[in-house]
C-alpha cells in the first residue's frame, strides 16, 4: 500500500521560517534510511500558504480567494509519499522521524487510493484510462526533472 | 513552477472507513484528469482514504504520540491531490476553476519549493535532496 505522510504547518512556518541546519541534517539522514529501505516515493516541500489561492465551488460559479489562509489549523508544510505493508509500518517510521519543527509538530499518515480498492464500478474502460493519465503523467514529470 | 491542487471535501473529516468515491463524480473528475493530461501540465494525481482509516502522529516534548483517524478536532481534511507544472500561479487558479468540483469542496492552491528557492545556507544544509527525489521515483502504481 502507499501512504500520503503529511506534515502540517505551524506559525512558524507559515511566516516563512526556514528550519535550521541541524533539523535539515537529521531529515536529511531520516530521508536516506527511508530511501535506502525502498519506502520513499517521493516528497515535496510548500511555500506557506500566502502564496496560494483558494477556490471555492458553488454550483458553476467559483470564488477565489487569495491566501493566506489563517483561520486553517490544518495547512500542510509538506509530504511524503511512502511504500509500506500496513499503517503499522508507516507508524513505525514517522515515530522514528526526527520532530520536523523543533517544536509542537504532527504528521498525518493518510492511505491512499488504489484501484484494486474500488469494486467493480470502476470499470475496465475507467481503469485503462486512470493508467493512461498516470503513465503519461509520470513521463511528464520525468522529462521536467531531466 | 509546480502547484499542488489540494482538494478539500467538507463532510470527508467524519467520513465512514471505506467510503468510496461516486461513480459519476469519478467519471466527472477522470475527464477532467484528462484533459490536464493533455495540455501536459499533470505530473502526479493521488486520492486518499478517508482520516478514518489514518493516523496522526503528535510530537510533543520529543515523544511521539499517535492517534488513530477519525480526528475529532479537525474541521477540514485532504480528499487528494493533483500535482501540475504551470507557468503561473494564475494558470493554477484557471485549472483549479475548471474542475467539476462539488459545493462542498474547497481546492487549495500551493507553491511547491524548488531548490533553487532557498537560501545558499539552506540549499548545502539539504545537499543530496533533488538526487533524493530523482531516485525516489515518483509515482510508481502499486
Amino acid at each position: 500500500m502507499r501512504v500520503m505522510v503529511i506534515i502540517k504547518a505551524n506559525k512558524d512556518i507559515e511566516a516563512g521560517q526556514m528550519p535550521d541546519e541541524k533539523i535539515l541534517t537529521e531529515m536529511g539522514s531520516f530521508n536516506e534510511q527511508l530511501a535506502e529501505a525502498g519506502v520513499l516515493l517521493g516528497m515535496e516541500g510548500l511555500h506557506p500558504s500566502a502564496k496560494g489561492a483558494r477556490v471555492k465551488f458553488t454550483g458553476t460559479k467559483r470564488t477565489v480567494t487569495d491566501g493566506p489562509f489563517t483561520e486553517s489549523k490544518e495547512l500542510i508544510a509538506g509530504y511524503w509519499i511512502w511504500r509500506v505493508k500496513s499503517m503499522a509500518e508507516a507508524i513505525e517510521w514517522v515515530k522514528r522521524c526526527p520532530n520536523p519543527t523543533g517544536q509542537e509538530s504532527e504528521i498525518e499518515i493518510r492511505p491512499i487510493f488504489e484501484a484494486e480498492d474500488f469494486g467493480p464500478e470502476f470499470t475496465p474502460e475507467l481503469r485503462a484510462q486512470e493508467e493512461r493519465v498516470i503513465a503519461r503523467a509520470a513521463e511528464l514529470a520525468q522529462a521536467e526533472k531531466a | 513552477m509546480r502547484f499542488m491542487m489540494l482538494m478539500i471535501p467538507k463532510g470527508y473529516e467524519t467520513a465512514k472507513p471505506g467510503t468510496m468515491p461516486d461513480p459519476k463524480a469519478v467519471a466527472a473528475m477522470m475527464k477532467y484528469n484528462e484533459s490536464l493530461q493533455k495540455a501536459g501540465v499533470l505530473l502526479a494525481l493521488d486520492g486518499l482514504h478517508p482520516p478514518s482509516m489514518g493516523a496522526r502522529v503528535s510530537f510533543s516534548g520529543g515523544k511521539p504520540k499517535v492517534t488513530d483517524g477519525p480526528f475529532a478536532e479537525a474541521k477540514e481534511v485532504l480528499g487528494g491531490y493533483w500535482m501540475i507544472q504551470v507557468k503561473s500561479k494564475a494558470e493554477a487558479i484557471e485549472w483549479a476553476s475548471r474542475c467539476p468540483g462539488g459545493d462542498n469542496e474547497v481546492i487549495e492552491i500551493r507553491q511547491v519549493q524548488e531548490f533553487a528557492d532557498f537560501p545558499a545556507d539552506v540549499q548545502q544544509a539539504a545537499s543530496g535532496f533533488a538526487e533524493m527525489q530523482a531516485q525516489s521515483g515518483q509515482r510508481k502504481g502499486s
